[in-house]
């Protein structure tokens, strides 16, 4: 027990730069069993069943209710979004109830997932939740719905996340998915409530603030009289209080959730200490009719979305998950289509159908240039050997052993390819291949970047099978 | 080019040497008699002569600036760069150097690259083909019928090459000044936390000035002139460069203002760790540099009207857009503004005595997407406006010069870094004549 109570320096540890979340590599792999895995990718809402397993009182009148997907599959999400949850408020017989409720666990942690629902006396939902969902209650669910998440990659991830009451469920989602990933974050939570007793989670963020050199808490009590011995800060949002907490707030991405009136005033001052707008992200707690309808349309999108990729999955799986970036891109126009994905260096690109490098079969036939051009069949053919290379511009076939120089073959059958070292040297030779491989053994006379881009140096190069070269 | 000179130029001697002695002498004795804390006499801006001893003396003797690592991010990214009669190629090598090599063919003299930057395997002549590796071997040139021709004595000539937080430099001198590396420890700890590498170029402009080279150096090194400047004006307070003391009543505000963002931003450097204080050395080493942290007016972020940010991705680990601007100047051809958002590189390449190119380079993260995270008009407008004043001040100076009433006027107190540079320049080529 001795050795427990020593006080030990331990060293920061050592991390990777910025923050990533793991299905990013998922969506870049052109390996196949990883390429499967994009099934389970947080790309678009979808509806399903789930059954309750676990329901955990918190503190300031909020329960939490961990949930499974009947299908068992995981729920894939981002941080800080949420799930839309139909509630047989009225029986199981007549027209349930849709409420939304963010998600508060971390999607680093699919297989089950968690919301947490603050009882309030005079609502018609909260209090029925709290009474009737049980382990074993099966509920239906849309989502995840909402663009309110942190970034798939971000390599600065300085957050300011601000929370006042219940608003701190998604930032608790977020704040367990920081903790949970490995990399270079810093993060300032401030959160607000109305009493001492009130704050959910505290002794969690306690925890989380105690072994996570990149992450602060910090404990507002609002405009209430302060008990003895409080040790946080006291008082509603001010400037002079996000300058304590943050004083470079102004570099930091700022994610808040809370009440209207909250969030009303932290947009003022988070303007005031000079935080750009495009930095802030907000989530209303409650809202005039205005949010409300605004929900009302997102979930409504969200549902659109749900059926019809179930209806695409219907009808060809295979297809639908080779195209499933235009499939997320619809649902969210323009967000993550290239911004964070190309952001975090992934080539995004591999999965798009018209990129060299991406699997040929899910090409047009033998990789042709677009309708058009003109079809390798009518050309002539000329010479003798294995293989066919298509010169598309010169319009000629022309047959070739694996063992003969392509330069040298194509010259002589008249295509018109300048050349100078004729040892791989000059690069003046250079051509793109749109398909088929060579084998080349060239001396520098071009770069990596320009065979990735397709290009190669027939001077030094021999067939290894049929070649479309665009000369 | 324009030669006074009848003699030939001896490539390996100095081209001192080769003016008529006469000549020589009149020349010394102007560097000899300059007066201080005056502008030059009308010959330094006017003269081919003198020209020829400047690329000698100091283009030929010091490291000068040549581009940033975002120009040649990649292994075979080049660009070429023309000092006077010298052309340079700086081309990014396999293993992450930098290869710095004479754009001279070994053949018959032709510029081997032809475009300003690019991406090449090996280096192929345009002319009869010789090719050249990266490092500058000739490894190939067709030579029918040839006994006696050894491709080892043809290798492009070499210089040296250096990068320092992300700035390349080079050196043509055989043996380059050695206390550059006290002048990169100075700056570097500026620089690193911008992280030049992880940028990239969002625009870059190229001026053709009708102006020596020393009057581009000598406009940008005073703000006496501002007033000309008014979209500079905006973020720079309009007090700069002056001190206590000299504040005529109607700036007194604006100087407590100045004062007080000045306090606020030192002490976010020093939370974040950030260098700022001013070291200025621009006559007192062969490497000269002033550099300093300061802050701008409005909210202190970028270059813009209202000193908001002009991209809105902060560079390299940097927590904080009110940085103001970490402002470097280094002698001979090359100053910079390093900012939270976005950093600006001013190169200047003499082309005779009466032009000079200015090359102008904005960087922003390499992660920043034009028209989400910036709008590149609004990036550049102020330095695009600003550089054409410039040039219009420069080319005035520059018909002056060459008007027979033209003589010496004195430098101003707030002109006192122009009397250093002049300085400076006066003193290196007075040790190169020696």
């Amino acid at each position: 027990m001795i050795e427990l109570l020593t006080e030990t320096a331990i060293q920061e540890p050592q991390r990777i730069r910025g923050l990533e979340m793991p299905w990013n590599r998922v969506m870049g792999s052109t390996e196949t069993p990883a390429r499967a895995a994009r099934a389970l990718g947080p790309w678009h809402p979808q509806e399903f069943m789930a059954e309750c397993v676990e329901t955990i009182p918190e503190a300031g009148a909020m329960m939490t209710f961990v949930f499974r997907r009947c299908d068992g599959a995981p729920l894939a999400f981002r941080a800080g979004q949420y799930v839309n949850v139909a509630f047989p408020v009225n029986g199981e017989d007549q027209e349930p109830v849709d409420r939304s409720y963010s998600l508060s666990s971390s999607p680093t942690e699919p297989w089950t997932f968690s919301i947490t629902v603050k009882c309030d006396s005079t609502g018609l939902v909260s209090p029925w939740v709290h009474e009737n969902i049980k382990p074993g209650t099966v509920l239906e669910m849309l989502g995840p719905v909402g663009a309110f998440h942190l970034p798939d990659a971000d390599r600065r991830a300085r957050y300011l996340l601000l929370a006042a009451g219940a608003g701190i469920t998604p930032i608790m989602s977020m704040m367990r998915t920081i903790h949970s990933l490995p990399g270079h974050a810093d993060v300032v939570v401030l959160y607000h409530g109305s009493d001492a007793g009130g704050f959910a989670f505290h002794r969690e963020l306690a925890y989380i603030a105690s072994v996570d050199s990149r992450i602060k808490v910090y404990y507002s009590l609002g405009d209430r009289s302060i008990p003895e011995g409080w040790e946080g800060l006291s008082g509603r949002l001010t400037a002079a209080m996000l300058e304590e907490v943050a004083p470079d707030a102004n570099g930091r991405q700022v994610y808040a959730c809370g009440p209207e009136g909250y969030l009303n005033t932290a947009t003022e001052l988070l303007k005031n200490v000079g935080v750009d707008d495009t930095s802030i992200y907000m989530e209303f707690f409650s809202g005039d009719r205005q949010t409300l309808l605004e929900y009302q349309a997102e979930v409504a999108l969200a549902a659109d979305v749900a059926e019809e990729i179930a209806e695409e999955i219907a009808e060809s799986a295979e297809d639908y998950f080779e195209g499933q970036p235009a499939a997320f891109g619809l649902y969210e126009p323009g967000y993550d289509a290239e911004g964070t994905l190309q952001a975090s260096g992934l080539p995004l690109e591999i999965v798009g159908p018209e990129t060299p490098g991406s699997d040929p079969s899910a090409d047009s036939p033998g990789g042709e240039p677009e309708a058009g051009s003109p079809d390798a069949s009518s050309f002539d053919t000329v010479g003798t050997g294995s293989f066919t290379m298509s010169f598309m511009r010169t319009g000629i076939n022309v047959r070739i052993d694996p063992a003969e120089r392509i330069l040298e073959v194509a010259q002589r059958a008249g295509v018109r390819i300048g050349a100078n070292c004729k040892e791989g040297m000059c690069g003046s030779c250079k051509v793109v291949k749109l398909s088929g491989e060579v084998e080349m053994n060239h001396q520098g006379g071009i770069r990596a970047r320009e065979i990735s881009a397709g290009k190669f140096l027939p001077c030094c190069s021999t067939a290894q099978t049929d070649l479309v070269i665009d000369a | 080019m324009t030669a006074s000179v009848n003699v030939p130029l001896n490539s390996r001697g100095k081209i001192a040497a080769s003016l008529p002695a006469e000549q020589l002498a009149e020349i010394t004795a102007l560097f000899e008699f300059r007066r201080t804390g005056y502008s030059l006499d009308a010959p330094f801006y006017t003269d081919p002569s003198i020209f020829k001893i400047d690329m000698e003396a100091i283009f030929g003797q010091h490291w000068i600036f040549a581009a940033s690592t975002a120009e040649l991010p990649e292994p075979g990214d080049y660009v070429t760069v023309d000092y006077g009669p010298y052309s340079l190629i700086v081309l990014r090598n396999d293993d992450g150097g930098v290869n710095v090599l004479h754009n001279v063919c070994r053949h018959r003299g032709a510029r081997v690259l032809t475009e300003a930057a690019g991406s090449t395997g090996n280096l192929v002549c345009g002319y009869h083909s010789w090719t050249y590796s990266p490092e500058g071997n000739l490894i190939h040139a067709s030579a029918p019928g040839e006994t006696k021709f050894d491709k080892s004595c043809f290798g492009l000539k070499r210089a040296h090459g250096r990068e320092v937080a992300g700035l390349i430099f080079v050196c043509i001198a055989d043996e380059p000044p050695t206390d550059f590396d006290e002048t990169a420890k100075i700056f570097e700890p500026y620089l690193a936390p911008h992280d030049l590498s992880k940028t990239k170029i969002a625009y870059q402009q190229n001026i053709i000035e009708e102006g020596n080279w020393k009057l581009v150096m000598e406009n940008n090194r005073e703000c006496y002139h501002c007033d000309g400047h008014p979209e500079l004006a905006c973020s720079l307070f309009p007090t700069w460069g002056l001190t206590e003391g000299l504040i005529p009543p109607h700036l007194e505000e604006v100087w407590n203002r100045n004062k007080e963002a000045q306090s606020s931003l030192e002490e976010r450097c020093r939370r974040y760790g950030l260098p700022y204080e001013v070291v200025e050395q621009l006559d007192t080493r062969i490497a000269g540099i002033r550099i300093s942290r300061e802050s701008l007016d409005g909210d202190g972020e970028s270059f813009s009207a209202d000193g908001r940010r002009l991209s809105k991705k902060l560079l390299g680990d940097l927590r904080d857009f009110r940085l103001g601007r970490c402002s470097m100047h280094l002698q001979p051809n090359s100053w910079f503004h390093f900012l939270g958002d976005h950093v600006i590189t001013f190169g200047v390449f003499p082309i005779n005595e009466h032009q000079s190119l200015v090359r102008t380079t904005w960087l922003v993260a390499d992660d920043a997407v034009e028209g989400v995270d910036y709008d590149l008009e609004k990036l550049t407008y102020t330095w695009k406006q600003t550089n054409l004043q410039d040039k219009a001040f420069v080319e005035l100076c520059q018909q002056g010069a060459g008007s027979p009433a033209y003589e010496p006027g004195p430098y101003m107190k707030s002109e006192y870094q122009v009397e250093a540079f002049i300085n400076w320049y006066v003193q290196r080529v007075q040790e190169h004549l020696a």
